[in-house]
């Protein structure tokens, strides 16, 4: 999907992002409208995936599901025999200065482990579109990490959908680095089918200058004692815009289960917009659902800490920005992944305090 | 200016001003001599109001025993000064590594490179019997209480502060958190030329530890001082006798 010329026809994506339960309109939390590119199909021959993961909820939504779907050019599919432990990662790179689209379905066997990598990367360069998708399917036992890394330039826009169906004491773990994009979209749905299935999820963003971030976090809770510990932690700067919806859905039938989802967001300048959706459904006794928000600038208790170590007010403020890349960095599993958060470091912290990330970590410059 | 016999303050002023103590004769930058000389003398804190430049400059004047208490948390803690908290503070966001080595890096003479600093904290986390995976945790978060502390005696060992105050650093530990904080501060006395000021309820921290000198106070008030052996002796008679010396000097 390279040629993506003045004369690409362009499609309006409605409700993309949409939450399970809404809020009030006026508020313009609810959703986000998007414009992509629209190349056709017509003629050619691709393969798609099985129909199974056609029932898998993604967390963009069914229109932008579909787009991507028409817009890959060959859905991928992997699969995990049972009780395999695969050693490398199953990795999704996307090249948005080419707007690369990708539909990737993984289907994870009873007792087998995986790694699933998304890395985005992408320059300030022309405006492109890039896309990808990924949806897993747990069966009983598996033990399923995905790691998503998103670095696209300010005039891109990346649209990022999983979808993840996890069955009875399948285990889930997500980590995701939104380092970003001029405009990201980004939605993950996992649906905890089987009993005792888990899930721990950490998304962490940084959002600056006039960038966009639109973020959609839903947890289904359908078997009996799941358990769902979701963690977003971002920090806003210059213009950015920012919006997160969570919501943790206990369902009937899902006695025992636990879900919980916090955020916590570091407002740096008075001109971000921060927009949080927290949401807990629930349709079951004997469940727990906890959600909160922290939003603002370094929380006072925290700044008096910092500050008795010997940070001033700004450089408090710093070590959260670079503290994602650290982490980042840390999480990050194969060297293509660690030279696009160095790149993004180098942009972003300037080249000392990345040479000093580097030189931490062990890393030579392409981060092998 | 108020001269001290026998460590009491006879009368006179509350407090010296010294402003603007630069110099550029003798190529001096501050007339770090005549504050050493007043410090030696006087029983009052002594206030800088210019004439600090640079960070050697608040480690000389601090050396001095100025009294630098009008200055922010930050510049305090650069001149030399540790608190530790009873109660340390969780910073969602940040992992351990980042915040030491911001925290180091603000420290001209700890200055290293990363890898030798990675080397370090390794060093120190192994003689304090921590997993190495602490680095890679957010600080303080879902810490137990034990294991916060550790945490602030990683700290201590790493920026070998000149002054290090440890606030009732052993509240709430069980018998090996206790140990480990115990090896903490021995290991700071060892490796550092610097003063701790150890606040406490309970002697169990001291036991393993050679002290200067003890002093008791009572409803904020310093009532008894003495050196190390004071602690034996209120090991053995308990705090009431103070309490009640106290209440009769009070009366």
């Amino acid at each position: 999907m390279k040629d993506q010329t003045t004369a690409t026809p362009e499609l309006t994506l409605e409700r993309v992002n949409t939450p399970p339960a809404q809020t009030w309109n006026y508020l313009r939390a609810n959703d986000i409208t998007l414009t992509v590119p629209q190349l056709s199909r017509k003629g050619d021959v691709y393969f798609a995936l099985p129909r199974l993961f056609e029932g898998i909820e993604c967390g963009v939504g069914p229109q932008a599901t579909a787009w991507v779907v028409s817009q890959a050019a060959d859905a991928r599919y992997v699969e995990v025999r049972a009780g395999e432990r695969k050693a490398e990662p199953i990795v999704v790179d996307v090249d948005a200065n080419d707007g690369d689209v990708h539909d990737v379905g993984i289907m994870v066997r009873a007792g087998a482990e995986a790694c699933v990598v998304v890395n985005v990367h992408g320059t300030d360069g022309e405006p492109a579109t890039s896309g990808a998708l990924v949806r897993i399917i747990a069966e009983r036992g598996a033990k399923i990490r995905v790691l998503e890394f998103v670095a696209a330039g300010s005039a891109q826009q990346h649209v990022e959908s999983v979808g993840i169906q996890a069955a009875q004491d399948a285990r889930v773990s997500v980590r995701q680095y939104f380092l970003c994009a001029g405009t990201l979209v980004a939605g993950i749905a996992t649906s905890l089918d089987g009993d005792g299935a888990r899930i721990d999820h950490a998304c962490r963003y940084l959002v600056r200058e006039r960038e966009v971030a639109d973020i959609n976090h839903v947890v289904r809770q359908r078997g009996r004692n799941t358990r769902a510990d979701v963690r977003e932690t971002g920090v806003l700067d210059g213009h950015a815009k920012k919006a997160l919806r969570a919501t943790i859905d206990l369902v009937h039938g899902s006695k025992g289960s636990e879900g919980t989802e916090l955020e916590s967001v570091l407002m740096l300048s008075d001109d971000v917009t921060n927009k949080t959706v927290p949401t807990i459904l629930c349709d079951e006794d004997d469940v727990s659902g906890n959600h909160g928000a922290s939003i603002g600038p370094v929380g006072p208790e925290q700044f008096q800490y910092l500050r008795d170590r010997g940070l001033t007010q700004q450089e408090a403020e710093a070590l959260y920005v670079r503290a994602l890349f650290d982490e980042a960095l840390i999480a990050a599993p194969t060297p293509e992944v660690r030279a696009n958060v160095l790149a993004r470091a180098r942009m972003v912290l300037g080249d000392d305090v990345a040479n000093d990330l580097v030189e931490g970590l062990g890393l030579n410059e392409e981060g092998a | 200016m108020t001269p001290r016999t026998g460590g009491r303050k006879l009368c006179g002023a509350d407090e010296l001003v010294f402003y603007d103590i630069t110099a550029s004769f003798e190529e001096r930058t501050i007339f770090t001599d005549i504050l050493k000389k007043t410090a030696e003398r006087v029983f009052i804190p002594l206030t800088v109001g210019g004439g600090i430049n640079t960070l050697d400059d608040f480690a000389r004047v601090l050396a001095c025993g100025a009294d630098i208490t009008e200055d922010s948390a930050d510049k305090r803690s650069l001149a030399g000064i540790f608190l530790s908290y009873q109660a340390p503070v969780e910073v969602p966001g940040v992992p351990l590594y980042s915040y030491l080595r911001t925290i180091t890096q603000k420290r001209p003479e700890l200055k290293m490179t990363a890898r030798k600093f990675r080397a370090r904290v390794g060093e120190i986390a192994e003689q304090l019997d921590m997993d190495s995976s602490f680095i890679t945790r957010e600080l303080n978060v879902g810490f137990s209480g034990g294991e916060k502390k550790k945490i602030e005696m990683l700290q201590l060992l790493l920026l070998q502060p000149k002054l290090a105050i440890l606030d009732e650093t052993d509240s709430g530990l069980d018998v090996d958190a206790l140990s480990v904080v115990s090896r903490g501060i021995e290991a700071y006395r060892a490796s550092c030329d610097g003063a701790l000021l150890i606040i406490t309820h309970n002697t169990r921290i001291l036991e393993r530890l050679s002290v200067d000198h003890t002093h008791v106070m009572v409803r904020g008030r310093l009532v008894a001082e003495g050196p190390g052996s004071l602690i034996d002796d209120i090991d053995a008679h308990g705090f009431e006798q103070f309490e009640v010396a106290a209440q009769a000097a009070g009366a």
